[in-house]
């Protein structure tokens, strides 16, 4: 017997704040959140940054080997939570988090450390070990049941909310902190990107719209951090107790390219978005909206077009479209989750947030964009948020309006 | 400023603990360190009193227990 899944608490530590209502009226209003990188001797770049106040979460005390990865995910855990109107989770409840590096902090002040005096911090393992942010969500809350960590690049968070949805669905929990965190905002990580040739140039005339996806002069990602968690529970358990309910987590798709480690396949994320539909027993002209993955790199997104093109068939004209990637950057391991938020608050409010900085949308990539901030919805019933990694792993998720 | 006193400090500036509150002779758990915040608070006594602590040496429990070690590991350079 599946049992159906809600979503009630919406945790965000983002670059447009920690408060879910005024996230989405930033990104509703097409504000981006990209700044020039200030510091470090790195060639010019741009990042999405989350402003954080560690001493609002932790003591002084409680933060040896908690490295800013962990910080920001034990914030948003505790936001989801307290969003949700619950004081103190059952026991059983599960941690499902997603992360795509882990400690980079740790692990950039290890090497300079090393190289400046030869020795290294003691607790550079505990801080940097990837499964650390569920472990100290798990700690704070005192939560028994599963701890889990995600590690699949782009797609870690997504698959993480899948994984806790499914745990909710069959019955194995109740309820579950999911989402993802990731903060790599490292002069060195951001060295090693930009050796890989796909972060965007920054925009000489506004560092802001320096990501523009499906834009025929897209020219590569914007690194962000950040960590969003959902509070996912039992819908019937949920409605029962008068939660609010932002919406119902319908499904979720999960495929693998096995093609190459990089390069996006459509075949792949036509598999994902299939079973995503599929698993949700929605149709595509069911889905009002899609958050998509678009990245802004020259090959990532007409790949994805090609994807939505074919399962869509004569249904895409209906399908709107927007990258919030243009405003908050690329969170990596925790995109998915971030993204999953911003879906389920378009459902909620019914409102469709912009794909920004197209001025020229590329032909290649002819969806139907979101293309003025503020765009009301007031018929959108299903909304689904893809989220396609390297290592060929694509994720899609399927929310539909609480009803 | 003897070291136990300087220990203090040093305490005090990593976890924020009032100088106050810590005893010479207390376990060092009762304010609030575990394993892994004692082991970086020996990394950054190292440090500051430029020594290593022998990989062998005894558990460092209390404050007098870590200032004797300091003071032992300090007379070559002080001599």
């Amino acid at each position: 017997m599946k049992r159906r899944v809600a979503i009630t608490g919406i945790g965000l530590v983002s670059p447009h704040g920690d408060a879910p209502d005024a996230v989405f009226a930033a990104l509703l209003g097409g504000r981006s959140a990209i700044t020039r990188w200030g510091e470090g001797e790195v060639a010019p770049a741009v990042v999405a940054r989350a402003a954080f106040d560690a001493a609002r979460w932790f003591s002084r005390l409680q933060l040896a080997g908690v490295d800013r990865v962990s910080q920001l995910a034990v914030a948003a855990a505790e936001l989801a939570r307290a969003d949700a109107g619950i004081s103190t989770l059952d026991q059983a409840s599960g941690v499902y988090m997603g992360t795509g590096m882990g400690g980079a902090a740790a692990m950039e002040e290890a090497y300079r450390s090393q190289y400046a005096s030869g020795r290294v911090p003691p607790l550079t393992i505990p801080a940097f070990m990837p499964n650390a942010a569920a472990a100290h969500i798990a700690m704070r809350a005192k939560l028994h049941g599963p701890v889990l960590t995600y590690s699949i690049a782009c797609a870690s968070s997504a698959v993480a909310l899948a994984e806790a949805a499914k745990a909710i669905a069959c019955g194995e929990i109740d309820c579950a902190l999911a989402g993802g965190s990731e903060a790599l905002l490292q002069p060195n990580v951001l060295r090693a990107w930009q050796a890989m040739q796909t972060l965007a140039a920054p925009a000489s005339d506004d560092a802001a719209r320096s990501c523009r996806p499906f834009s025929a002069d897209r020219t590569g990602l914007v690194l962000g951090e950040g960590a969003a968690v959902l509070l996912l529970e039992n819908y019937d358990a949920a409605a029962a107790r008068g939660a609010r309910i932002y919406a119902e987590f319908a499904g979720s798709g999960v495929s693998c390219d096995a093609t190459h480690l990089t390069k996006p396949d459509a075949a792949g994320q036509v598999r994902a978005l299939r079973a995503a539909l599929r698993a949700s027993g929605l149709s595509p002209a069911d889905i009002g909206y899609c958050n998509a993955h678009g990245t802004a790199t020259r090959i990532g997104d007409p790949v994805e077009y090609d994807a939505l093109a074919q399962v869509w068939g004569e249904a895409l004209p209906g399908l709107a479209v927007s990258s919030t990637k243009a405003l908050h950057g690329h969170l990596l391991g925790a995109a998915g989750a971030l993204e999953a938020a911003i879906t389920v608050l378009a459902l909620h409010r019914r409102a469709l947030p912009p794909n920004m900085h197209c001025d020229r949308p590329d032909p290649a990539c002819n969806v139907a964009l979101v293309r003025e901030p503020g765009c009301a919805a007031p018929q959108l019933q299903a909304a689904i948020s893809n989220s396609f990694a390297f290592g060929g792993t694509n994720a899609v998720l399927v929310f539909r309006r609480a009803s | 400023m003897n070291t136990i006193e300087e220990l203090k400090q040093l305490i005090h500036d990593k976890f924020e603990i009032d100088v106050a509150t810590l005893k010479a002779d207390a376990p060092l758990a009762d304010y609030g360190l575990d394993s892994l915040s004692l082991a970086e608070l020996l990394f950054t006594v190292e440090d500051h009193f430029s020594i290593d602590f022998p990989d062998n040496r005894q558990d460092v429990n209390t404050l007098s227990g870590l200032a004797a070690l300091v003071d032992e590991l300090r007379v070559p350079s002080a001599a």
